[in-house]
């Protein structure tokens, strides 16, 4: 013991320091001469060091009034404890001091004030403190004292297994009216599962019915319902601050300076609040099928097996590392509808793979969205709107967070389609809609396509660029999807048997297939209702960009082309960037057409794209390249055809001009800008002019700097380099035809 | 009586009740699942009027084995309906612990704040779960459970018997042999739920399930089709029982509005009943059936002598209650079992329209 009384800090000198040398120097036994050379110094010139040993040698029964002694020593460790906290070992020996009333109960209180840790506590000292609560001489004021002193600095124990081991030892003083608050704090902070057994829940129940509803106990009551609910159940009133108070008044300023002065070595929390869940006030409602379902244990547990009493309920864990932790023996809640309300368990949800779960958990969500959105009989929807978005908002945070769509939400979908008005909730349904996983091509039509027809066409432009965008990205969840699980499953695309996987990738593109289908269909028609909106236009125009990559970008072996529908109505656009992405999305056309082919000739067993694509893909080349370049618009055998009469009837001057990147009317402010930059100070612009081999090179140029990259990749691609310049309306052969892909 | 499982099954494709991803596997398919099974868009038909069977069997005068005692607490008591979402992991065998939970639970709620023991007995709401045994139609069936709550009054004396003071029972009759074959061994689908007491207490006895059981409670409303049925299927059991009168009460739109209770003479109904019932193709001892078109010529037959008389339309207005001596049924899902002898029928119907309800 008196090796050890070095370790309290003497007043002036560097104490992290000097903790650690105490430190090793109690762990180890080769302690250097030099050392003990230091420590017998210090020994001697530490009066503290002597104080501390006067208390751990001091002789029971030695009398305290008129002992100046005590009153000297005390004092100095007070300084020291007030000053600089006290080392581990003296607070065990102050505490084995105060406790065991070796000199009586009067310097009792004064000694467990002073009792300032600097480091930790050690736990054997307060394990041994509780033992002397049980000799029945200390006055029930001190034994207070102590036990707010244990919850003030029980985040500083060094270890809690022994207080664990004496969880009895302590509940028994549950009865000591007095004492009982504190215990039960005290309980509250060292209680386990094991450790919940209804003799306790007995115990604690009579004192409630003595004691009436006291938060202590109703508070370490929840806590052993949160452990064994099969034992105890009660309901906390929503307004009661289930919280216990801070005990710890008498040390924590002391506490806190201490700490301060020492650069706060030890992350104490000072506020021993327990647990108690933040109950947010819940609105009344008539309604409650919203409403998250509040995280609770399960209350009829199977069988318990080895296995079960290690499971850890998922209220208990507070963080993330806890969740680590206790991974593969968590205890999922009584409602997993509640697992949406906190996201700490969404991170769990994403693990959970339990069947009966899952489906727990989309019969509550399929519930509360078909209670909300569909059974309303009278108008509820339109009520209760506010909380509706609320909860699918949190929904679609939940299906982001876990990158995938409930199944439940699915099929309320499904239902929700028929009758909705397109305007309720468009952000958020939408939002859900895009997160359907891929639905079989034999069921799209009827599931999808009848109802979201009905609405694309009865509805504003502004809910067809919604649908539009939201079938985007549905198409890109999919491809997603697929781009994922096809290297997982080991999907290989040349696999040629009749096995499940070759079908179910056929399956795969059959329903891509009709969902491109399904949207060029909408496009096209759209395109027309709306006068070809431009903002409507875009967004079609996103969704080929995506569609024409999907064989190089998603590794599905599909191409599909826009029908003529949306082709057109693109390159006549009036905004260049409309023309400019058509213009990318035919180029990413032809790298995708082209790596298909040539991976085709090399596996031979490649998949097949349809000399149809491919026709239709050289149709539209040639024509944007006579429309654009060639300033050959009208060529018989071209989509676009006009009689010869009829063109001439228009009095449009040069008709077959009329398209080309001079002409166009997207690009006519940059053809007369051109022209005024090149010929300065020429009154008449003839911007036919441009064409002459020069000027045309240099119009490019000027065009591409302009940020057209589609149509640079598009011309760089289809136009041979040479053949490019002095290009002249009079159509003198085909640049692009060396270029078009044989079919 | 023998058993005619398959007689209600003849349900015409296009009218299957409901049906669920056979592999519900989770909201997490794998891709391989998703798209290789193309079972799992079985899953929902889109909200069409004709998803209630078209055709059921013709009530018959069944010998439920349920002991009288038990039928006593079934009969004769209005019913409040909600549709049940399938119960994990609910034992029938235990049926005692549950009591004592739901007791407890009871004396916690009403006593915010006051922790309850569990496991003791001095609660003064008395919880009794009990089993109704003989009350199910095909083997899928799970056994109906019923519950019943005694309290003393509240200003009773010391001796005076706890009295009974609200009751309820979940069960399946008859339930879509698919759909609960399709849900994992850790559910029982139990989807209807009759209660009959305080509004306070049925939500707190709906609170607890939904905390043990992960379930959810919703409305069942008995829907006009629903309605018609049911008058067609008792007016049906005249032959048998008689069922005094068959009462409609139709409520018309106009301002301000009409309400009509059309009352018509059991055998008066029943003569308009078997005009017309088609000739039954069926050989002797076969089952008898009932389709929907019959139903509906009997509903236009009794509309257009309404029509006769009255000048007024029914067809306009909705049905919302009819009664007859074997029970009554109202639109806002209200329901009374006089008879219990063709009690089975009506809770097969009821039964459908709950499974109709199930979000999955």
């Amino acid at each position: 013991m008196a090796a050890q009384l070095n370790l309290s800090g003497p007043p002036n000198s560097d104490l992290s320091s000097l903790t650690d040398q105490s430190v090793s120097s109690r762990t180890s036994n080769r302690s250097l001469r030099v050392a003990e050379k230091e420590r017998r110094k210090n020994e001697a010139e530490d009066p503290s060091v002597l104080a501390l040993k006067y208390f751990s040698d001091v002789e029971a029964g030695t009398p305290v009034i008129g002992n100046d002694d005590v009153e000297r020593n005390l004092v100095l460790v007070e300084k020291v404890a007030y000053r600089n906290g006290l080392s581990p070992e003296a607070i065990s020996i102050m505490l084995e001091f105060a406790m065991s009333l070796r000199m009586g109960h009067s310097l009792c209180p004064r000694v467990l004030k002073c009792l300032i840790p600097v480091t930790v506590v050690p736990q054997e000292a307060v394990v041994r403190a509780v033992a002397w609560l049980g000799v029945d001489k200390i006055p029930v004021s001190t034994q207070v004292l102590f036990i707010k002193w244990v919850l003030t600095v029980f985040d500083m124990i060094d270890a809690k297994d022994q207080l664990r081991a004496i969880y009895g030892f302590i509940f028994s003083f549950v009865s000591e009216e007095n004492l009982c608050p504190f215990i039960c704090h005290l309980l509250y902070l060292l209680t386990t599962k094991q450790i919940v057994r209804v003799f306790r829940v007995r115990k604690l129940l009579e004192l409630q019915s003595k004691l009436g509803r006291q938060p202590f106990l109703l508070n370490l009551l929840s806590l052993y319902k949160v452990f064994c609910p099969e034992l105890v159940t009660l309901s906390i009133p929503s307004r009661s601050k289930s919280v216990f108070k801070n005990h710890n008044m008498p040390w924590k300023s002391a506490l806190i300076a201490v700490q301060k002065r020492n650069g706060s070595q030890v992350a104490s929390s000072i506020s021993l609040a327990s647990a108690s869940k933040d109950r947010t006030n819940r609105r009344k409602r008539k309604h409650h099928h919203l409403e998250l379902p509040v995280l609770s244990s399960v209350v009829n547990k199977e069988p318990q097996t080895e296995t079960s009493r290690r499971l850890v309920p998922l209220v208990q864990i507070q963080s993330v590392a806890e969740l680590l932790e206790n991974m593969d023996h968590i205890e999922l809640p009584a409602q997993m509808g509640s697992l949406l309300g906190s996201s700490l368990a969404l991170q769990y949800l994403d693990c959970v793979q339990d069947e009966s779960a899952l489906l727990r958990l989309n019969f509550w969500l399929g519930y509360a969205l078909h209670e909300e959105l569909l059974f309303c009989g009278d108008g509820g929807a339109s009520q209760n709107s506010e909380e509706s978005l609320q909860f699918l908002d949190k929904l679609l945070s939940t299906q982001h967070f876990l990158q995938e769509g409930f199944s439940s939400s699915e099929a309320f979908l499904y239902k929700f389609l028929n009758v909705w008005d397109g305007s309720l909730l468009r952000p958020q349904i939408l939002g859900l809609l895009s997160n359907i996983p891929v639905v079989p091509s034999s069921q799209i039509g009827r599931l999808l396509f009848e109802p979201l027809m009905q609405l694309f066409f009865t509805s504003s432009v502004f809910f067809k660029c919604g649908l539009i965008e939201c079938l985007n990205n549905m198409l890109l969840k999919w491809l997603t999807w697929h781009s994922v699980y096809a290297l997982e499953d080991d999907l290989d695309i040349s696999l040629n048997s009749h096995t499940s996987i070759n079908m179910t990738l056929s399956g795969f593109k059959d329903s891509v297939m009709e969902l491109v289908d399904f949207v060029g269909r909408l496009a096209s028609i759209g395109l027309q209702l709306e006068g070809c909106h431009c903002l409507l236009l875009s967004c079609i125009l996103d969704f080929y960009t995506m569609v024409c990559d999907m064989f190089l970008k998603y590794g599905l072996p599909l191409v599909v082309m826009p029908p003529s529908g949306v082709f057109y109505p693109a390159l006549f656009a009036t905004d260049p960037v409309s023309v400019d992405r058509l213009a990318f999305i035919m180029y990413r056309y032809k790298v995708n057409l082209t790596s298909a082919k040539s991976q085709e000739k090399l596996t031979e067993q490649a998949f097949h794209i349809s000399r149809q694509t491919f026709r239709e893909f050289n149709y539209y080349t040639v024509y944007m390249v006579n429309c654009l370049w060639n300033s050959k618009m009208f060529q018989p055998g071209t989509g676009v055809q006009l009689g010869e009469e009829l063109l001439l009837k228009s009095n449009v001057p040069q008709y077959w001009t009329s398209f080309d990147l001079v002409h166009h009317p997207a690009f006519m402010s940059y053809a007369v800008d051109f022209h005024q930059k090149c010929w300065i100070g020429k009154k008449d612009i003839d911007l036919d002019s441009i064409k002459h081999q020069k000027p045309w090179s240099w119009y490019l140029q000027y065009l591409f700097s302009q940020g057209y990259d589609g149509l640079k990749l598009f011309v760089q691609s289809n136009i041979k380099a040479g053949q490019g310049d002095g290009q002249q309306g009079d159509g003198q052969g085909d640049r692009q035809q060396g270029d078009s892909l044989p079919t | 009586m023998e058993r005619h499982q398959n007689s209600v099954m003849r349900t015409p494709l296009n009218s299957v009740a409901v049906q669920r991803r056979s592999k519900n596997k989770s909201y997490r398919l794998s891709y391989r699942n998703r798209i290789g099974a193309a079972s799992r868009l079985g899953l929902t038909p889109g909200l069409t009027a004709r998803r209630l069977n078209t055709s059921r069997k013709a009530p018959k005068s069944n010998k439920i084995t349920v002991t009288t005692e038990q039928l006593t607490l079934l009969v004769k008591t209005e019913w409040k309906l909600s549709y049940v979402t399938p119960l994990y992991r609910f034992r029938h065998t235990q049926l005692k612990i549950y009591s004592r939970q739901l007791s407890a639970f009871i004396a916690a709620e009403k006593q915010q704040g006051l922790a309850v023991d569990v496991e003791g007995t001095q609660n003064t709401f008395r919880v009794s779960f009990s089993l109704v045994l003989g009350m199910t139609e095909s083997v899928d069936d799970a056994v109906t459970v019923h519950i019943q709550i005694h309290s003393k009054p509240l200003f009773a004396k010391q001796d005076e018997p706890q009295k009974p003071v609200w009751s309820g029972w979940l069960t399946c009759i008859n339930g879509n042999p698919e759909y609960l074959r399709s849900l994992p061994k850790d559910f029982i689908c139990l989807p209807l739920f009759c209660s009959s007491g305080a509004g306070g207490l049925t939500s707190l006895v709906k609170s607890w399930f939904q905390q043990s059981f992960d379930c959810c409670f919703g409305p069942l409303e008995i829907s006009h089709t629903s309605l018609q049925w049911l008058m067609a299927l008792w007016t049906n059991c005249q032959s048998e029982s008689s069922i005094r009168q068959l009462k409609m009460i139709w409520t018309l739109p106009v301002e301000p509005q009409l309400q009509v209770t059309y009352t018509v003479d059991a055998e008066d109904a029943w003569e308009l009943w078997s005009s017309v019932r088609k000739k039954n193709t069926a050989g002797e001892g076969e089952e008898n059936s009932i389709d929907i078109e019959e139903v509906m010529s009997f509903m236009q037959g009794l509309k257009a002598h309404f029509f006769r008389h009255f000048r007024l339309d029914l067809s306009a207005g909705s049905l919302n209650e009819v009664s007859t001596a074997l029970g009554s049924a109202k639109h806002s899902g209200m329901i009374k079992f006089s008879n219990s002898k063709y009690m089975i029928t009506t809770l097969m119907l009821l039964t459908e329209c709950a499974l109709l309800k199930m979000p999955i």
